[in-house]
C-alpha cells in the first residue's frame, strides 16, 4: 500500500502545477478560516446591525471552543473543489498522456492502479484535517477568553464527517475522470455537478422528499451541517449525523466502485 | 526448449471488426520472435492483450506456462506502438517511477541509460526530447528490470538509418544474452536481418508461423552471366534447368529439383563456358512475405 502511494506521488511531487493547486487550496483555506474575526470587526465598523442593535463582535464566539470547530470544518468544505480539480487533472493526465496503459504494461494491476489514486486521495483528505485541525487550535487557542480543557476536545466528530467530506468528493472528482477521461469537459461538470443534482432534486415529489438526503452531493454537504444561524438565535443541527455518515460513506464506496468496474471493463 | 508464451485461440472484436481472430502460437525461450503484417493487421492489439491493456473477447493465453498476472509484466520488459513517458519528469525520474513500478533496483538506471546513450540529457525533461531519444529512452525503459522477455513495437519507427543500424545493434546483444525477444515490425528487412522465427498477420489472421531459415527453401534460381552468343540455348539445354528467363543482361535458371548451382556450374565448364558470375539467389522475407498475403488473399476469394 504505501508502495502504491510511494509512486503516485512520485507522479504528483514532481509535477508544478500539483504545488500550485495545493498551495492555493491550504492558502486560501487557512487565510480564509483564520480571517473571520477580521471580517465580524469589518463588519461592525461597517455599523452592520443585528436585531436593531449593533453588532458586538465580542458576543459571537466564532472562535471559541468547542464552535471553532463546526464553523471552521463547515467553511473549510468549500475548498474542497480546488483539491477534486487537483484530482482529475491528475488522472485525466494517465489518460491523455497515455501513461495509464504504460503503468499497466509494466506491471501494474488496474486495481493497483486506481488503488495509488485512492490512496493519494485518503493522503490529501487527512492533510486536509490535519491543517484544518492545526488553524482551530491556534486560533482557539487566541479567540477563547476561558480555555477549558474539555471544552477544546469536544465536537472533535467533526473531523471524521470532513475527512469523510473531503474523501468521498475527491473519490467523486476521481471517478469523473475516469469516466469522461478530458480534463476540461471533467472539471466542468465537477463544477456543475451540485446545480445539476439541483435540477433532479427539482423534480421530486414532495411525498418522496426524504430521499433527497440520499443524492451524493447533498449527502456530502449533510456531513456538516451550517453553524453560523445559531448566531442569530436559529436552531441548528451541531452535532454529525450517523445517517449522514452512513449515507456518504456508501456514496464513496460506490465512486470508487464505478471507478474500478470501468477501468477493469474497458481496453485501456 | 522452455515454452514462453504460449496463445490459444486469442480474438478480439471491436463492435463489429473483428481486429484478431483466433490466434495461436508459441514463442520458446531465447527466440527473437518476429510478428510481421501490414498496419492494422492486429500486431499492437495482440501485444496489447498480451502485456493486459486490450481485454480479449475470447480465447486465452499463458506466459511462462501459468496464466498471465500483472507480476509476469514486471520480469517483461515492452514498448508498445510509441514510446509512453510523463512529459513533465526527466528521463531519470521517468525510469525512476518505472523501477517503483517494475519492482527493479535503482542501480540499473544508470546502465540502460549507457546503454542506450542517454547518460548525458538523463536530467532533462522528458518533452525536449527527440524521436530519436523517446525510442531509445523506451527500449531502456524495456531493459530496466532485466526482463526475460522483451517485446517491442516497431522499435524503429521514425528514426535515422544510423539510429535504426544502432537498435539493430541492441537487439542482437540482447538477444545473444538469451533473452527472448517478441518484435512486431512492418519492416521485413529488419526482421529477416535479427529474427529466428516470425509469425504474419492479415486482418487479423495468423497467415504463416515458422522459422526464418525456412524461407529459403524450396526452389532455387541462379542468376547467370557469361559472354556467349548462344548462352540461352545452351542453358535451356541444361538437363536441371526447368526454365531459363532472361533478366535484363543476365539469365535466371529456374532449377529443377535435386539440382544445384554446383551443378549448372560443372555443366557450362564442360561446354567451355566460364561464367562471370553465377549466384543463388536467396529468397528474401519481402517475396515470401508478398507471397504468403497473396496465398491468404486467394484463399479467401475461394470461401
Amino acid at each position: 500500500m504505501l508502495h502504491l502511494l510511494k509512486i503516485d506521488l512520485k507522479k504528483l511531487t514532481n509535477y508544478r502545477t500539483f504545488w500550485v493547486v495545493c498551495g492555493l487550496y491550504f492558502g486560501t483555506m487557512t487565510f480564509t478560516t483564520s480571517s473571520g474575526m477580521e471580517f465580524l470587526k469589518w463588519l461592525a465598523a461597517k455599523g452592520a446591525q443585528l436585531f436593531g442593535a449593533n453588532v458586538d463582535i465580542n458576543k459571537i464566539p466564532l472562535y471559541h471552543f468547542p464552535d471553532v470547530w463546526q464553523n471552521l470544518v463547515y467553511v473549510s468544505g468549500f475548498f474542497k473543489i480546488m483539491l477534486g480539480i487537483m484530482v482529475v487533472i491528475s488522472i485525466t493526465n494517465e489518460f491523455s498522456y497515455r501513461t495509464v496503459r504504460q503503468n499497466i504494461i509494466d506491471g501494474m494491476s488496474r486495481w493497483d492502479f486506481l488503488f495509488s489514486k485512492i490512496i493519494t486521495n485518503l493522503l490529501l483528505s487527512f492533510f486536509s484535517v490535519v491543517i484544518v485541525f492545526l488553524i482551530g487550535l491556534v486560533t482557539g487557542l487566541i479567540y477563547t477568553p476561558e480555555i477549558e480543557f474539555s471544552n477544546i476536545f469536544k465536537d472533535l466528530s467533526f473531523f471524521i464527517a470532513y475527512f469523510l467530506e473531503v474523501f468521498s468528493f475527491l473519490s467523486f472528482a476521481l471517478m469523473l475522470g475516469i469516466l469522461v477521461q478530458r480534463s476540461g469537459l471533467t472539471i466542468m461538470i465537477l463544477l456543475m455537478s451540485r446545480f445539476i443534482e439541483f435540477l433532479f432534486k427539482l423534480n421530486i415529489p414532495d411525498a418522496a422528499e426524504g430521499i433527497k438526503d440520499f443524492f451524493p452531493m447533498e449527502s456530502i454537504s449533510n456531513l456538516v451541517p451550517i453553524p453560523f444561524p445559531k448566531y442569530v438565535l436559529m436552531e441548528i443541527q451541531d452535532y454529525v449525523s450517523v445517517a449522514a455518515v452512513f449515507i456518504a460513506m456508501g456514496w464513496a464506496v460506490l465512486f470508487n466502485y464505478f471507478s474500478y468496474l470501468k477501468l477493469s471493463k474497458s481496453d485501456i | 526448449m522452455e515454452t514462453v508464451l504460449s496463445i490459444q485461440k486469442l480474438t478480439k472484436n471491436f463492435g463489429k471488426l473483428c481486429a484478431v481472430n483466433q490466434i495461436d502460437f508459441e514463442v520458446k525461450r531465447g527466440q527473437v520472435f518476429g510478428m510481421l503484417g501490414p498496419n492494422g493487421s492486429g500486431k499492437t492489439t495482440t501485444l496489447g492483450m498480451l502485456m493486459g491493456v486490450t481485454n480479449p473477447t475470447s480465447g486465452s493465453f499463458t506466459w511462462f506456462g501459468e496464466p498471465p498476472t500483472n507480476k509476469q509484466r514486471k520480469k517483461i520488459g515492452a514498448v508498445l506502438e510509441h514510446p509512453i513517458f510523463y512529459p513533465y519528469l526527466s528521463g531519470q525520474q521517468n525510469l525512476e517511477l518505472m523501477a517503483l513500478i517494475k519492482e527493479a533496483p535503482v542501480a540499473n538506471i544508470t546502465k540502460v541509460l549507457g546503454l542506450v546513450d542517454l547518460a548525458g540529457r538523463r536530467h532533462d525533461k522528458y518533452k525536449t526530447y527527440s524521436l530519436g531519444m523517446k525510442q531509445r529512452l523506451a527500449i531502456a525503459s524495456a531493459l530496466l528490470n532485466d526482463p526475460v522477455v522483451l517485446i517491442l513495437d516497431e522499435p524503429t519507427n521514425g528514426l535515422d538509418p544510423m539510429g535504426i543500424a544502432e537498435i539493430r545493434e541492441i537487439i542482437k546483444k540482447i538477444s545473444n544474452d538469451g533473452k527472448t525477444i517478441i518484435l512486431a515490425s512492418h519492416l521485413l528487412d529488419e526482421v529477416q536481418k535479427v529474427c529466428s522465427h516470425f509469425a504474419v498477420l492479415r486482418k487479423g489472421t495468423l497467415v504463416h508461423y515458422g522459422p526464418v531459415d525456412d524461407v529459403g527453401k524450396g526452389e532455387e534460381i541462379v542468376e547467370v552471366l557469361a559472354y556467349h552468343d548462344d548462352l540461352a540455348l545452351i542453358l535451356g539445354s541444361f538437363q536441371g534447368a526447368e526454365n531459363v528467363k532472361k533478366d535484363l543482361h543476365q539469365y535466371l535458371v529456374k532449377m529443377k529439383d535435386g539440382f544445384h548451382s554446383q551443378d549448372l556450374n560443372r555443366y557450362l565448364f564442360e561446354k567451355g563456358i566460364v561464367a562471370n558470375h553465377l549466384v543463388t539467389q536467396k529468397k528474401s522475407l519481402e517475396k515470401q512475405f508478398l507471397e504468403i498475403l497473396a496465398e491468404a488473399d486467394a484463399a479467401l476469394i475461394k470461401n
